[in-house]
């Protein structure tokens, strides 16, 4: 069985659709995220601006299909936006900025739950939805696949529909 | 009855249901003995062609022996052992005359849904959405045949099941994609997808006499196939370069294949991963039906004049369809759901003169209690799935 049936929840994203979220998330935070949460200028506005970027940042270098250099294994990219997504919850009490007002903490908390949550919903093996036993499709499968699909001999005789008369004769006869 | 019941997207599950029951003079009860999971049935699965509802037995593609009969069949007896067509087709309306099945006018109930979903209602399809009438599939112990009088042929030797199920939609299939290139005999013909329709595809067109196919896919082991038993001549896995239109040229001398099929459709993948990305959020949020990265690429690679051939199933609207392209080669569309009928007896006779054995795409053959593996196995494209068998 693969991880993802194990956790006794479904966790549909597979890695192309969690390369996808990295890509946006990252470009959200780094541009529009600041002044839409109204704490542009701000240092929370900063910490979130860096951490958007070392997020898309580490995606340019994981290794899933929307991976440019892939040089990160997906589970090491999915322990990462784990840690990550806790340091920036951390951050503002660690620096002690919540106390300059709830605008300086709850973007921080929110992003954490939202990445928290994708990460939930992530198949740690990049497969997505599959659920399948491929053990037991084997034990009971009453073919060969590998002979089926190596074994050389050709199923088909070149040119038999057309010396026939062709396609038109063939479809009509 | 045990069948194999949709209940929800990605799940499929074998259940106890009530047998059918001949509701029409017409029918035929047919008792299955082999039925196959086809990649359309992935489109319901992924839940990308809406209307199915929980309960609702899939499968279009089955065969058994025929073990009772409406007062309207005189074709047909108790013990024939028959192959259905995936189309319900009436044989009487202005399309069933014309030879045109798949776009029967009668069978399909829901058809004014259908017309809106796909733009125009194709006939009643068995196990196939309520778009297509609500039929119950074959993938089941039993199954009621409407229109049995026109569609089921008998089969009347010791072929085996899996030499003459495939005459029930892929074979007929594919070869209706490779007629539609014209192939009088030294063609290039480029295949998108070698899947089981791809295969069948690649096949018919090495059989009609084209001199080259070229099969497309990004799946090793079944573009191995498609050279060691379709016959393809040649391969492109687009994974390990994603600019197929590139190689095709290369691989044509700069001026592309004489003809494209795409036997791909709605779920088509892309080799760049980005655009690939882009597409599927797009299909997920349904900002589009169909993704169409195999059908942008046989257009811009067809040959200017030549002939792009399109059955893998669409289902509604697409993103960025290269018109200018298709106009200023004066390439040709043709395209359509199989008209199975017109083709099951043609193509039968082919087998029987061993032409071809279709039985070359069964990977696996496992018992209808095994379709929701099955179902993820195929999807998946895990143990070197390509075809797989169910059965009851």
């Amino acid at each position: 069985m693969t991880e993802n049936s194990t956790a006794g929840w479904p966790r549909p994203i597979d890695s192309i659709l969690h390369g996808a979220t990295d890509y946006t998330a990252g470009v959200t935070l780094t541009t529009v995220f600041p002044r839409l949460a109204n704490i542009d200028g701000t240092s929370a506005a900063r910490q979130i601006r860096i951490a958007g970027a070392i997020h898309a940042g580490y995606s340019t270098l994981t290794d899933y299909p929307l991976g440019v250099v892939k040089a990160i294994p997906y589970k090491a990219h999915l322990a990462l936006d784990a840690i990550g997504a806790l340091a920036l919850a951390a951050t503002p009490f660690v620096t002690g900025q919540f106390r300059r007002g709830r605008d300086q903490w709850v973007p921080h908390v929110a992003l954490c739950a939202f990445e928290l949550a994708s990460l939930a919903l992530s198949d740690p093996t990049g497969k997505g939805d599959y659920k399948a036993d491929v053990e037991a499709v084997r034990r009971a499968n009453m073919e060969d696949p590998a002979r089926k699909v190596h074994e050389r001999g050709l199923a088909v005789t070149p040119g038999a529909a057309a010396t026939n008369g062709g396609a038109a004769t063939a479809a009509v006869s | 009855m045990r069948a194999n019941v949709w209940s929800g997207r990605n799940t499929v599950q074998v259940e106890n249901v009530p047998d059918p029951k001949i509701l029409n003079e017409r029918d035929a009860i047919v008792k299955i003995t082999s039925t196959a999971i086809c990649g359309s049935d992935l489109h319901l699965y992924d839940g990308y062609i809406p209307t199915m509802k929980k309960g609702d037995i899939l499968g279009h593609e089955f065969m058994g022996e025929v073990v009772e009969t409406g007062k309207g069949v005189s074709n047909l007896k108790e013990g024939d052992r028959v192959v259905v067509p995936f189309p319900i087709a009436c044989g009487n309306c202005w399309a069933c005359r014309h030879e045109l099945f798949s776009v029967c006018e009668n069978s399909n109930p829901n058809s004014g849904l259908a017309e809106k979903m796909f733009g125009h209602s194709t006939c009643g399809i068995f196990g196939y959405s309520h778009l297509t009438g609500g039929y119950a599939g074959g993938q089941a112990e039993y199954a009621r045949v409407p229109f049995a009088d026109v569609g089921p042929i008998k089969v009347e030797d010791d072929l085996t099941d899996e030499q003459v199920l495939f005459l029930s939609d892929i074979f007929p299939t594919g070869y209706m994609g490779a007629e539609f290139c014209e192939i009088t005999g030294g063609e290039c013909i480029a295949v998108f997808g070698a899947g089981p329709v791809g295969q069948f595809a690649i096949a018919s067109a090495v059989m009609l006499g084209a001199e080259r196919v070229i099969a497309i896919d990004h799946v090793d082991y079944r573009l191995e196939m498609a050279r060691n038993k379709a016959g393809a001549t040649d391969t492109i896995n687009f994974d390990e370069d994603p600019d197929v239109v590139e190689q095709l040229k290369v691989l044509t001398g700069g001026r592309g294949p004489d003809a494209v099929i795409d036997a791909v459709g709605m779920e088509s993948v892309s080799g760049h991963a980005p655009l690939q990305a882009i597409e599927r959020v797009k299909q997920a949020s349904r900002q589009e039906t169909d993704r169409g990265a195999a059908l942008r690429d046989a257009i811009l690679a067809c040959r200017p004049g030549g002939i792009v051939s399109v059955i893998g199933v669409y289902g509604g609207l697409m993103d960025k369809f290269p018109m200018g392209a298709l106009m200023n080669k004066g390439l040709s569309i043709k395209t359509g759901q199989c008209h199975v009928h017109r083709y099951m007896k043609p193509l039968y006779e082919h087998v029987k003169q061993g032409h071809i054995d279709p039985s070359f795409v069964v990977t696996h053959r496992l018992d209808l209690g095994e379709a929701p593996n099955g179902f993820e196995t195929f999807k998946h494209k895990q143990d070197e799935c390509v075809k797989v068998v169910l059965k009851p």
